[in-house]
C-alpha cells in the first residue's frame, strides 16, 4: 500500500497540487532570492546600522541553533 | 485494563494513534509506519532531536497490549507535557518561536535522510522552556526529487497567522481558532495589504502559493512533479526562505493596553511588594503543583510560583502583555513558566470533530491553584457578571483559590466607573464574602496595606 497520501491518485480534488507546483517552480528562483536578501542587508544594515532586536536574537538563536545547552526537555 | 481513545486528536494519522491506559499516556505505532520509524531510531536523527531538546522523549513499552493489535507494530510511552497549549493562545513571537523550531526540526531531518512530513502548530508546544515537538510519528523517509509534503501545512499553520498578525492586527491570532487545519492561503491573501506584496518571501509563499492551489485545484500531482526536480538543495532553499521569511516579520509590541500596567498604575511600590509578601505565603501554606493565573499581565505573581518550581500558566487577554511575559520567561530560562493570550469572558472552547480536536480551557484543568488578583472588578464591573456566576467558575476549575477583592474606593475601580452608570450595587465586600462562602471555604485573609484591597486563601467546599 502507498502510505503518502499526497501521491494516491484516486484524491480527485488534491488541494496540495498546487503547493508541489510553487515549489517546482520556486525551486530556481529560492537561491537568488536567498543570495538577493543577504546583499540587500547588508546594503541595508551599512546605511542604516545595525539596528536588530538583541532580545529578539537572543531568543531566536535558542529555538534556531539551541543556544542554551542548560535547558533541555529531560526531567529534572 | 482500561484504555482511551476518545480524547485524542490523532485519529486522523494513519501511522498510529495515542491512547491513555490507567491514566497513562501511550503510542500506538501502526505497521504501515514500522520502516520509517526504525530509520527515525537507527538513523541517529531521534538521538539528535533528544539532544537538541527538539523532541519528547519516548520508550518502547512491551507491558501494554494494543488497543488495535491487527495494526499494531509498537506500542511507546512519550513523555507527558504539562499543558497543551494552542496556536490561537499564542503571541507573535511565541509563533516565531514555534515557526523557527519546526524548520530547524526539518533541516535536521534532511540531515538524516527524513522529512518532516507534519508541519503542524498543534504538533509543537512550549515545554520546560523551549518548543519542542510532541508528535513522534511526523517524519518519513526523504524520496530525492519530492517537494516538502508539508508545504501547504507549514504556510497555513505558520505563516499565515503571523504574517495577518504582524501586517494586521495582533490580536487576529485568534484567527487560528476559526480555521482549525490553518488559515487558508486566499484568505490570508486577501487579508493582507497591498505593500506586503513587494516582501520576496510573503509574495512567494502566501500569494502566488495561494494562486497556484486555486489553479490547479482540480489536478492530480503527475510522475513528473516526482521525479527529480526538485532535489535536496532545493528542499534546502525553501526552508532557509522560510526562515527568512518568518524572521522578517515585524514582532515590535506596541502600546497595548495593560502592557504598560504597573508603570502606569497608582498604587505604591511598598503595597505591591506586601501583596507579593502574600501571595507568596498562601502559596507557601498549600505547596501547589500547578497553578493558573488569570489575568496575570506581565507574569509578576506567576513568577512566585514558576520560581518554587510549580508548573504555571500566566493568562492574560492582552498580547502585549504576554510577548513581555514570554521574553522574560526566556531570558529568566524559566522552565515553569508558560504566558498564554486567553479572554476569560470568551475562554478557548472545544472544537475540531466531534469537538474532541482541541480541548475546551475548562477541560484542561482543573488545576491546583488559581490566582485571582487584581482581576475581580474587571469580571464583574466591566463585564457586568454577577459575583455568583465568577464564583461558580472558578470552583470548576481550580481546588485553592488566591482571590483578590478590590473596593470601590479604589482608583482603578472608580476608571472603570467612569465611563457608566455605577449600576453595582452588590460590588462590596459583604456581598462578595458571603457569594463565595457558597463554594469556598475562607481560609486566610489578609489585608494590603495602605490600599483597601484584601487578598484571600479559598479551598473549594
Amino acid at each position: 500500500m502507498n502510505s503518502n497520501i499526497f501521491f494516491r491518485p484516486l484524491l480527485y480534488l488534491d488541494p496540495g497540487t498546487g503547493s508541489f507546483i510553487i515549489q517546482i517552480l520556486l525551486a530556481g528562483l529560492l537561491g537568488i532570492g536567498v543570495a538577493v536578501k543577504v546583499y540587500w542587508k547588508k546594503i541595508v544594515s551599512f546605511f542604516k546600522g545595525n539596528k536588530e532586536d538583541s532580545n529578539l536574537d537572543r531568543l531566536d538563536e535558542i529555538d534556531e541553533y539551541g543556544g542554551d545547552p542548560k535547558i533541555s526537555n529531560v526531567d529534572g | 485494563m482500561n484504555q482511551d481513545v476518545s480524547e485524542f486528536s490523532s485519529f486522523r494519522d494513519p501511522s498510529g494513534f495515542l491512547f491513555k491506559s490507567e491514566g497513562i499516556l501511550f503510542r500506538q505505532i501502526n505497521n504501515s509506519y514500522k520502516d520509517d520509524y526504525e530509520h527515525l531510531m537507527s538513523s541517529g536523527l531521534y538521538d539528535d532531536l533528544i539532544k537538541q531538546g527538539l523532541m519528547v522523549l519516548h520508550e518502547e513499552v512491551l507491558y501494554i497490549s494494543a488497543p488495535q493489535p491487527s495494526t499494531a507494530y509498537k506500542i511507546i510511552k512519550p513523555q507527558e507535557v504539562d499543558f497543551i497549549s494552542y496556536p490561537y493562545e499564542w503571541c507573535l513571537l511565541q509563533f516565531r518561536g514555534a515557526a523557527l523550531t519546526t524548520l530547524r526540526i526539518a533541516k535536521l531531518a534532511l540531515d538524516h535522510g527524513m522529512i518532516l512530513k507534519d508541519a503542524s502548530a498543534y504538533n509543537i508546544q512550549f515545554h520546560r522552556g523551549r518548543w519542542c515537538l510532541i508528535d513522534t510519528l511526523s517524519f518519513e523517509r526523504y524520496e530525492e526529487g519530492k517537494p516538502w509534503v508539508a508545504y501547504k501545512q507549514f504556510c497555513q499553520h505558520f505563516l499565515a497567522p503571523m504574517a495577518i498578525m504582524a501586517y494586521k492586527d495582533i490580536r487576529l491570532g485568534l484567527m487560528s481558532r476559526l480555521f482549525i487545519d490553518g488559515i487558508p492561503l486566499d484568505v490570508a491573501s486577501k487579508l493582507m495589504p497591498f505593500h506586503s506584496k513587494f516582501r520576496f518571501g510573503l509574495l512567494t509563499h502566501l500569494y502566488l502559493h495561494a494562486r497556484s492551489q486555486k489553479r490547479y485545484a482540480d489536478k492530480a500531482v503527475s510522475e513528473d512533479m516526482k521525479s527529480g526536480k526538485f532535489n535536496q538543495q532545493s528542499m534546502l532553499k525553501l526552508f532557509e526562505s522560510l526562515r527568512q521569511t518568518v524572521k522578517s516579520l515585524n514582532t515590535k509590541l506596541d502600546g497595548t493596553e495593560w502592557a504598560n500596567y504597573y508603570e502606569s498604575t497608582n498604587y505604591s511600590e511598598k503595597a505591591f511588594e506586601e501583596k507579593k509578601a502574600i501571595v507568596e505565603s498562601f502559596i507557601d501554606l498549600v505547596k501547589p503543583n500547578t497553578v493558573w493565573d488569570l489575568g496575570a499581565n506581565i507574569g509578576e505573581f506567576s513568577r512566585i510560583a514558576s520560581k518554587k518550581g510549580i508548573y504555571t500558566i500566566a493568562f492574560d487577554i492582552d498580547p502585549g502583555a504576554v510577548a513581555k511575559n514570554y521574553i522574560q520567561v526566556r531570558q529568566d530560562r524559566d522552565m515553569y513558566q508558560l504566558p498564554l493570550i486567553m479572554d476569560l469572558t470568551n475562554p478557548s472552547p472545544a472544537l475540531g470533530w466531534a469537538h474532541q480536536e482541541r480541548k475546551a480551557l475548562v477541560e484542561r484543568g482543573p488545576v491546583d491553584m488559581v490566582l485571582a488578583l487584581a482581576l475581580i472588578h474587571h469580571l464583574a464591573i466591566s463585564n457586568n457578571l454577577p459575583f455568583e456566576k465568577i464564583a461558580k467558575f472558578l470552583e470548576k476549575i481550580c481546588k485553592y483559590l488566591i482571590i483578590e477583592f478590590i473596593p470601590k474606593s479604589d482608583s482603578q475601580v472608580a476608571k472603570l466607573l467612569k465611563s457608566r452608570e455605577d449600576i453595582f450595587n452588590d460590588y462590596n465586600i459583604i456581598s462578595f464574602e458571603s457569594v463565595f462562602a457558597q463554594c469556598f471555604e475562607i481560609l486566610k485573609k489578609h489585608a494590603i496595606p495602605g490600599s483597601g484591597r484584601i487578598v484571600y486563601l479559598m479551598r473549594i467546599k
